[in-house]
């Protein structure tokens, strides 16, 4: 049940002790970039990327090229969830399509799909549709395969709850065997969102088009240093706070965990 | 002991298995009756087949031989007047204890508001009130095994058909669900049978106790337990059941060595 | 399906051959090349985007083994010389060029990665002070961080293995951490009741306990450093698996696309399914 929790102060400190070694670094560039130390025309300092930051929100239309990328994160995951737990259920319901053809979606999950990403922008240009479906096919086989591996990893002894209560085959699936499933699936769709989301701003950025990641190769471009730093900052921002989003979705999907 | 129609008659059950080391025969020749209302153990060493026989009469297992029957219709796959509690945790852990016990009556199709009516009264029965809205996860280990014998409870079976349900508690929590068993079944008149290893759980419950012998598994002995209804856990400390303890340790410590020597030249005869 | 009971594997069915499961696999590929063909044949792409199976493979003959790249050697041993250009097929030399430059990724990565998640695991102050850094900033997109790597490394193949290097340090230094809190306790208190130092320690218990989560690490961290490092490739440079990619795209070569990445998901599914195989062991 509850685990016993240290106090409050042994749980503190070194989490604060973590966050101020991070800003005694960023302090310490900071001098060392402001002393000349460290080539300012390679790493700006801190205070300036900081101070970008309202340049870059006011001027490069940070909102709406957010609202872009979410917008094709939300298209590619809906997609995902779909087709990627449809295809799991029926490699599991039909045992003979699953065993040839599991390997094959084992090996593509390994596979740098992403880098099909030139051939996408020959069939669909410059456009949302190259992103979105390179993220779509490249995070397809994690969330067929948890999906897969949630089915199949139901215990026996709720199955057999089943069958002791005589339950027919539809009714197995849809009380028993789905809901125990669905924790597993969540985290495939979880890991493919994820993927999803990397894979979309990387090609935004690869194919200069697009929100974010197209506002960190544009920064680039025009060797506005600070401007550079501040937009991977957000970037990086708009990414943990997917993940750890989700992960409270995760969490929420798991009552009493 | 009544003289009633048995309510489950089995026959002549053989089940044999195909194991790396040969044909296996679990169960060789087993029959047995049991009447309405009895409280029947069957206890024997691990690998005596009572497992398989839980499987066979649930109606889990086929391919064997002989034939098992509840209210002369045979069994041939999980019988409705069958409530089967297994050994390993089994509660769903994405219901609540009341949606868990309403199960059964979910899929006999019971209007929502009578279901809940209904599971609240075997929630009560297993004495698990107030926890309706709790998760499985929220509960111990003993508790979840309750809400699994409510769950099967709901169902109205005519036989109560048990594995081993406290196999995974210590000994304190089983003496203590063993006095809560011993309460609703004679509250019920609910006819049961229990397989288990546990002699002491064997003694406090039952009316008739069958011993299984060793692989292949046949009867050994049946014991009539004639300690006096309704009991407590408080029965244990008596002479009698000191009495029937003795009386079929023997007999089982003789098959568990038969058990424990075959397990070694199994072994020896693996490595060579 | 009336003989689902009999399934249990390709491999373990002994009946007639082609068993059910090669036939299905046979009668799936079939149908994908048959679709394929009549999309490359209708035109309803771009005629090229699609272009026939045989084109593809006239290509990928050619990639292999047509000779289109000059590759001078040139080198002395005492009283010895030798000096000649071979011409090979180019595409074995960005492979090796990838291939270099993904290896020293992971090496410069996996040491750090060991070195940070020996020290995490071991040490719950630190872990707590900075795993959750490590654990946050890895699912990230790290291709972002290239026009950095660019300045700083400049825009040869070291900018390339920085990518690398950085997209493999996370999974192997998360999965040193979670692995090292993994390992049964007894046997960290049986080396220390041997009095054994850090460094045997390391090399006598906590390495070949972690054999698995290490070697899983480094199997994801071989993938997704394959992919940073080809993905730098394709957004600039002039050698390389993912500069052959773009170049095909912007020479507008569509079956030699199409091939050359038919040859980098061979490989990488294989390497991928050796290392996994050498976890298994």
């Amino acid at each position: 049940m509850r685990s016993h929790r240290p106090p409050f102060w042994v749980r503190t400190v070194p989490v604060a002790f973590g966050a101020l070694c991070l800003v005694a670094v960023l302090a310490l560039v900071e001098v060392l970039v402001a002393t000349g130390t460290i080539n300012p025309f390679i790493v700006p300092r801190p205070s300036d990327v900081l101070l970008s930051f309202t340049r870059i929100i006011a001027e490069e239309r940070v909102l709406p090229r957010f609202m872009l990328t979410c917008g094709e994160a939300l298209v590619a995951s809906v997609m995902l969830s779909v087709v990627g737990i449809a295809a799991g259920v029926l490699l599991h319901r039909h045992r003979i399509v699953r065993l040839a053809t599991e390997t094959w979606v084992a090996a593509l999950a390994s596979a740098p799909l992403v880098l099909m990403y030139p051939l996408f922008l020959v069939i669909f240009g410059r456009s949302v549709w190259t992103i979105i479906m390179i993220a779509f096919v490249s995070a397809l086989p994690p969330v067929i395969l948890k999906t897969l591996e949630g089915l199949t990893g139901t215990r026996a002894a709720l199955i057999n709850v089943g069958r002791s209560f005589r339950l027919t085959p539809s009714q197995l699936y849809w009380k028993i065997l789905f809901p125990a499933a669905l924790p597993t699936i969540f985290v495939g769709v979880r890991l493919g969102m994820i993927y999803a989301l990397i894979n979309i701003v990387g090609v935004e950025f690869l194919i200069n088009f697009g929100g974010l990641g197209q506002l960190v190769n544009e920064l680039a471009e025009r060797y506005d240093l600070p401007g550079t730093y501040a937009a991977i900052c957000f970037v990086i921002l708009v990414s943990v706070l997917f993940f750890i989003g989700t992960e409270r979705i995760e969490r929420w999907l798991r009552p009493g965990t | 002991m009544p003289t009633a129609e048995p309510i489950l008659v089995v026959e002549n059950i053989v089940k044999r298995f195909e194991t790396q080391d040969g044909v296996l025969v679990a169960v060789d020749d087993v029959s047995f009756t049991v009447a309405p209302g009895e409280f029947l153990s069957v206890i024997g060493p691990s690998g005596c087949g009572k497992s398989t026989l839980f499987n066979i009469i649930g109606g889990l297992m086929d391919g064997y031989e002989g034939r098992a029957a509840v209210g002369g219709e045979t069994i041939r796959g999980p019988h409705a007047s069958i409530g089967m509690i297994f050994q390993e945790e089994s509660t769903f852990p994405w219901r609540t204890v009341i949606d868990n016990v309403a199960f059964p009556l979910e899929i006999a199709g019971l209007a929502k508001a009578e279901r809940l009516d209904r599971a609240r009264h075997f929630v009560e029965l297993v004495g698990l009130s107030g926890f309706e809205r709790r998760y499985p996860s929220e509960l111990s280990g003993g508790m979840r095994q309750r809400v699994s014998m409510a769950r099967t409870l709901a169902s109205e079976p005519k036989i109560l058909l048990m594995d081993e349900p406290f196999a995974a508690l210590d000994e304190q929590t089983r003496l203590l669900l063993g006095d809560k068993v011993l309460q609703i079944q004679q509250e019920l008149k609910q006819t049961t049978l229990l397989i288990t290893h546990n002699l002491t759980e064997a003694v406090q419950l039952s009316d008739r106790i069958l011993v299984m012998t060793y692989r292949p598994g046949k009867l050994k002995r049946m014991v009539e337990i004639k300690l006096p209804r309704p009991r407590s856990s408080e029965i244990v400390g008596s002479d009698d059941f000191g009495r029937y303890v003795a009386q079929i340790w023997n007999d089982l410590r003789e098959e568990a060595s038969r058990g424990l020597k075959d397990d070694e030249a199994r072994m020896v005869r693996r490595g060579s | 399906m009336a003989q689902a009971g009999h399934l249990t594997g390709s491999r373990a069915t002994r009946g007639p051959w082609p068993g059910p499961v090669t036939r299905l696999r046979i009668a799936i590929i079939v149908t994908i090349i048959v679709v394929w063909e009549l999309v490359a044949a209708s035109g309803l792409l771009l005629r090229d985007v699609v272009p026939s199976i045989g084109v593809v493979g006239r290509s990928l003959f050619e990639l292999l083994t047509q000779p289109d790249l000059k590759w001078p050697v040139d080198f002395s041993l005492g009283g010895f010389h030798f000096a000649h250009e071979f011409v090979v097929p180019g595409f074995y030399w960005h492979l090796y060029v990838t291939i270099a430059e993904v290896t020293v990724a992971m090496v410069i990565g996996g040491i750090a990665g060991l070195a940070v998640g020996l020290l995490l695991g071991a040490n719950p102050f630190m872990s707590q002070a900075f795993e959750r850094y490590l654990y946050y900033l890895g699912p990230t997109p790290k291709i972002v961080f290239f026009p950095v790597m660019i300045m700083w490394f400049g825009v040869g193949p070291e900018s390339k293995i920085a990518m690398g290097t950085l997209s493999c340090f996370f999974p192997i230094a998360l999965n040193v951490a979670a692995g090292m809190r993994e390992i049964d306790s007894v046997l960290i208190r049986v080396g220390r009741s041997f009095r054994l130092s850090a460094w045997q320690m390391v090399g006598k218990i906590y390495l070949p306990a972690m054999r698995e989560p290490i070697i899983n690490g480094i199997r994801i961290g071989m993938g997704v450093a394959l992919i940073g490092t080809l993905l730098a490739e394709t957004k600039l440079s002039n050698k390389g698996v993912g500069f052959l990619i773009i170049d095909a795209y912007n020479t507008f070569d569509m079956p030699r696309m199409y091939a050359v990445l038919a040859m980098l998901f061979v490989i990488a599914i294989g390497a991928n399914a050796l290392l996994g195989r050498a976890s298994r062991r």
